[in-house]
């Protein structure tokens, strides 16, 4: 991982300032509820922001989250098929969108030019170049054309703003996958750095223990636990640095790669340890009860691990335990079928089959109406959480996107780009805008700019000229 | 990888201090039909440190502190894969979210240590254990969980931890978190492969008895080295050939390596396409059977892992046997679906019909595993065998290309209508490759079911081997079976198993450097008429294996 000495400098200092427990802290925490009962590795209720309560300003949080589906949309039941800027008419597929048309922002004529770059098949490039606005690695994996692809080259947007974020909450960010299964190029979407892709979690009872369980309730049972933990955690450091004298060049990277992971675990364990350190209160953070043992690979239970992935994902906002997620639906080329829906077409052997088969494109639109509902309900439950003088909702940007544009052309122009939520009070929501084929890498920029960091390019360097204009109120 | 001619020639201009010589030959074919090198000296390789997978971090700790707790294998986020295999160096990396589950599992396995199961690994009283005991806990555990003796900066640091806590926590818990800071500290979660020096004599570096100990015990059980390669290490006795094959065999008949190759088994056939399959009746379609569809993709994952248990460790152990035998292992699940007695409870071992089964590729749970939920999959299944037996890769169909399989139709048979649809100008190049093999299987359906007509049509399991690498596949065929004991003998087929177990062993993709280590394993492959035992001895055996290439670093002490 590739981090420079400055933001790791800025991560010490905001992690030494949750560290510097004083009493007016105390009482800040006191009055904000902390979780009842154990606590995750997390827990981490009210933390490092909820010290900055009391400042006379203080900055909204900003919160991001990630979506993605795989092989492509349908475009004209995708895009709205009349009216203009702001009275558009929803497609059908975004129908269950309709109550939050006001919280919806579509941007037409976004390519991943990005794709035209690097190795790799369509499903590939497109997935791997999504979020991380990059070409792939050359690598491993077998695709047309005799060539190999391997990983994405570069940082996704959400893991540049949890490194912008620096040490604020106890998990840096949560990567939740509904049936996302293997461990390939065309199934992994955010990037810690280079060629290092973040697993999703697809068992919600993991994340519930990720979340909420494992930290001790009593505060100082749990100064106690970390004090230990530190120990070990230092001790833990010196051994990765006196192995690091022995190994390759190469070798090193990859353990100082995962040493800084350690460093950082550590940071935010402090946090949690410290911050957690309240009473009472406020019933807006409460831990939910486990999901339990859930059959994830289950096609049958698809819809309920959705449920419980989102109601989680609602829930560590609510919290503050992490500012940022993704939520991944699947994997580029799979196989699943919707049995809910009475869909039983394969994933991709129906996408490729193409509009004008009139049964593939009524399963994929059916699908397709599944997956907004999917972000109805998480904006319904953000909505819900009050934040200032708004909600949460009106904090976070939810960017929405497949790895193509259409399966049966594997185009990568004109991509499915939906923007929703508040747009952190940056973006002007409830529109419908329409460009002329620029690249996405100004859409990531534009993004990162929304949530308050400073970039003027992102990803490919050949793409990467400023932000997008006419997002921004 | 037997195209290697050009890229030897490339190589020569390091050869002088790297590599003695690995030049290709276009005058030599192999049995398998490719070229073959011409190797001398020692032929390195450069290795990366390789961290542990979840099966190998469960069988550590089973084999470190007695406890099978399996912690790893549902908790620890999957390892990123490179072609199929799970334990490659590269793609398999640390991620935030699996450091954080380091840290969990460190101390739920020390939480699950009972001070009795702890005090058997501290050389005195846990509670009462002072700084001299703890310095020998670090000696002595240490050297287990690191697979080589520390040194003195590694045992100081361990010591440490026990120095700053156990004043404050006692004795016992300075301990613990001494032993949670082991299962924390890189050189157990990897494998490391340390920077060392050169002989000038070949320009390689020969891995020294520890490392090759760790080497042996991750490659042939996943593990940690026993007391036995231990000892061996300590004496500096892994070292000559001799002394390697003689442990590699030994360790060969424990049941560590029957789970090993279980393993490679499950990632090379991609096992794990079996989870939650949905395979049902075509419509239309009355078999008079009823059976439990939830009940049926882990019954076939465990018959065939029974099957591959069977062919690869009893009797000859060999290619020939893993093509060819007509064992199935059926529950009484299974027993109902391929016309047997069901067994009293469990599996039971039958054979079925020769003329109808033969090894691999007539398992009920392959020829499941690649069909579509209602009908076969000739494609899919030609493609595995491409990929996969015939180590043959296929380019994937174009965007434009529809790949709806057809809906199940009374009046043809699946072969009629796939055939149909591949049939068109354009696709055919390729098909005429994928099809050939896949059609041949259409005795069997979703279900891995032999069946002699579809619809009262009867069935056309006749095919073509085209554009093999060895001569001698190539050709018509009629049926799964024929084609079958015609891959059992088959040098590009055992080339193919080779290849792949040679990717699991050393954790990489090979590539130009490794042309001459793997081409010796396939000699000695074939040479023992393709008997597994004796590919996983001779990986062993490899350069690749007991040499690397000398690693670089800046700054290095």
């Amino acid at each position: 991982m590739t981090r420079d000495e400055k933001d790791i400098a800025a991560r010490k200092a905001a992690a030494g300032r949750s560290h510097d427990f004083t009493s007016r802290k105390r009482a800040t925490l006191r009055r904000r509820g902390f979780l009842k009962g154990a606590g995750g590795l997390a827990l981490g209720l009210p933390l490092l922001h909820s010290l900055e309560v009391e400042a006379d300003t203080p900055p909204p949080i900003k919160r991001l989250v990630l979506m993605y589906n795989p092989n492509g949309t349908i475009e004209d039941a995708f895009w709205p098929t009349s009216g203009g800027e702001t009275d558009f008419v929803l497609g059908e597929m975004l129908s269950p969108l309709e109550a939050w048309r006001d919280k919806l922002l579509l941007t037409r004529g976004i390519d991943l030019k990005v794709t035209s770059t690097g190795p790799g098949g369509p499903h590939q490039r497109g997935i791997g170049g999504l979020f991380t606005g990059k070409e792939l690695q050359k690598g491993e994996f077998a695709d047309g054309c005799g060539s190999l692809a391997g990983w994405a080259n570069g940082q996704s947007v959400d893991q540049a703003y949890v490194d912008h974020l620096g040490v604020v909450t106890a998990i840096p960010s949560l990567e939740l996958g509904i049936r996302a299964t293997a461990a390939e190029v065309r199934s992994r979407i955010v990037y810690g750095a280079p060629g290092s892709p973040l697993p999703p979690t697809n068992d919600p009872h993991q994340v519930w223990s990720r979340l909420f369980s494992g930290i001790a309730g009593d505060p100082d049972t749990r100064l106690v636990q970390f004090d230990k933990r530190k120990s070990v955690l230092d001790a833990v450091q010196g051994q990765f640095a006196l192995l690091n004298r022995r190994v390759s060049n190469e070798d090193r990277q990859k353990l100082e790669a995962h040493a800084e992971m350690v460093r950082e675990l550590e940071q935010r364990l402090q946090l949690a340890a410290n911050a957690g350190g309240g009473g009472a209160g406020s019933d807006a953070c409460a831990k939910p009860p486990d999901p339990g043992v859930l059959a994830v690979d289950d096609e049958n239970e698809m819809p309920r691990v959705s449920q419980f992935q989102l109601e989680l994902l609602a829930m560590a906002f609510r919290c503050d335990l992490t500012r940022v997620a993704s939520l991944q639906f699947s994997t580029a080329i799979n196989d699943i079928r919707f049995p809910w829906l009475n869909s039983m077409g394969q994933g991709h052997s129906l996408s490729h089959a193409g509009t004008s088969d009139p049964d593939a494109r009524e399963q994929l639109v059916k699908r397709g109406k599944w997956f907004s509902e999917q972000l109805a309900y998480l904006m319904s439950m953000l909505d819900a959480i009050p934040e200032g003088d708004g909600t949460v909702l009106d904090n976070t940007i939810i960017v929405w996107c497949s790895e193509v544009s259409a399966g049966n052309t594997h185009s990568h122009n004109e991509m499915p780009f939906l923007i929703a939520g508040g747009g952190a009070g940056r973006l002007k929501m409830g529109r419908y805008l329409q460009y002329d084929g620029v690249a996405h890498n100004k859409l990531l920029v534009s993004i990162l700019n929304a949530l308050d960091v400073p970039v003027d390019s992102f990803g490919h360097v050949d793409f990467n000229s400023g932000p997008l204009s006419g997002l921004e109120a | 990888m037997r195209g290697l001619t050009k890229l030897g020639v490339l190589s020569l201009g390091l050869a002088a201090f790297l590599q003695p010589a690995c030049s290709g030959d276009d005058e030599q074919a192999s049995q398998g039909g490719g070229d073959r090198l011409v190797c001398e000296g020692v032929n390195t390789v450069s290795a990366e440190s390789r961290l542990l997978t979840r099966l190998q971090y469960d069988n550590t700790i089973r084999d470190l502190i007695g406890l099978d707790l399996r912690l790893a294998e549902g908790a620890f986020p999957l390892e990123n894969t490179a072609k199929g295999f799970s334990n490659n160096a590269r793609a398999h990396q640390a991620s935030p979210l699996g450091v954080e589950k380091y840290l969990e599992a460190a101390e739920s396995i020390s939480a699950e240590l009972s001070s009795d199961q702890l005090g058997a690994l501290v050389p005195c009283d846990v509670a009462s254990a002072d700084e001299a005991c703890a310095a020998r806990f670090v000696t002595d555990f240490g050297k287990r969980a690191f697979r080589r003796p520390l040194t003195e900066d590694e045992a100081a640091g361990l010591l440490k931890v026990f120095k700053d806590t156990a004043p404050k926590y006692g004795a016992e818990e300075g301990l613990r978190l001494v032993f949670q800071t082991f299962l924390q500290s890189p050189q157990f979660l990897y494998r490391p492969e340390s920077i060392s020096v050169a002989t000038s004599e070949t320009g390689a570096v020969q891995l020294g008895s520890y490392e090759m100990a760790a080497r042996l015990s991750y490659f042939l059980w996943n593990s940690i080295p026993d007391d036995s390669l231990f000892t061996a290490a300590d004496n500096d006795e892994l070292r000559t050939a001799e002394q390697i094959e003689h442990q590699a065999r030994r360790m060969l008949e424990d049941p560590r390596a029957r789970a090993v190759v279980l393993d490679f088994n499950r990632q090379w056939l991609g096992l794990d396409r079996l989870t939650n399959v949905v395979r049902e009746e075509t419509p239309g379609v009355d078999s008079g059977m009823t059976f439990d569809s939830m009940q049926l993709p882990s019954a076939w994952t465990e018959s065939l892992e029974r099957f591959l248990g069977e062919v690869v460790f009893d009797g000859e152990g060999s290619v020939h046997d893993l093509f060819t035998s007509p064992v199935v292992y059926v529950d009484a699940e299974l027993a109902k679906l391929y016309g047997v007695d069901a067994p009293a409870e469990g599996f039971a071992r039958v054979e079925l019909d020769a003329k109808q089964r033969a090894g691999l590729l007539t398992q009920p749970a392959m020829l499941a595993m690649f069909s579509h939920p209602d009908q076969s999959a000739p494609i899919k299944r030609g493609v595995f065998i491409r990929e996969q037996v015939l180590c043959q890769p296929i380019d994937p169909p174009p965007p434009s290309v529809d790949q709806t399989p057809p809906d199940p139709d009374p009046n043809l048979t699946t072969r009629e209508r796939f055939a149909e649809h591949t049939s068109i100008p354009g696709c055919h190049d390729c098909h005429k490759k994928i099809d050939g093999i896949g059609f041949g299987f259409e005795n069997y359906d979703q279900l891995g079911r032999f069946r002699a007509d579809e619809f009262g049509i009867p069935i056309d399991a006749s095919g073509e081997v085209l554009e093999a690498t060895e001569e001698r596949l190539n050709g018509k065929f009629d049926g799964a079976v024929e084609l079958s004991n015609r891959l059992a003998d088959s040098a590009q087929v055992e080339d193919c198993i080779a290849t792949q177990w040679y990717r699991y062993a050393t954790g990489r993709v090979e590539n130009d450097a490794d042309g001459c280590s793997l081409q010796q394993v396939q000699d000695a492959f074939q040479a023992s008429g393709g008997r597994f035992k004796e590919l996983l001895v001779a990986i062993t055996l490899s350069d690749a294996f007991r040499y690397r290439r000398p690693g670089s670093q800046d700054g290095a002490q």
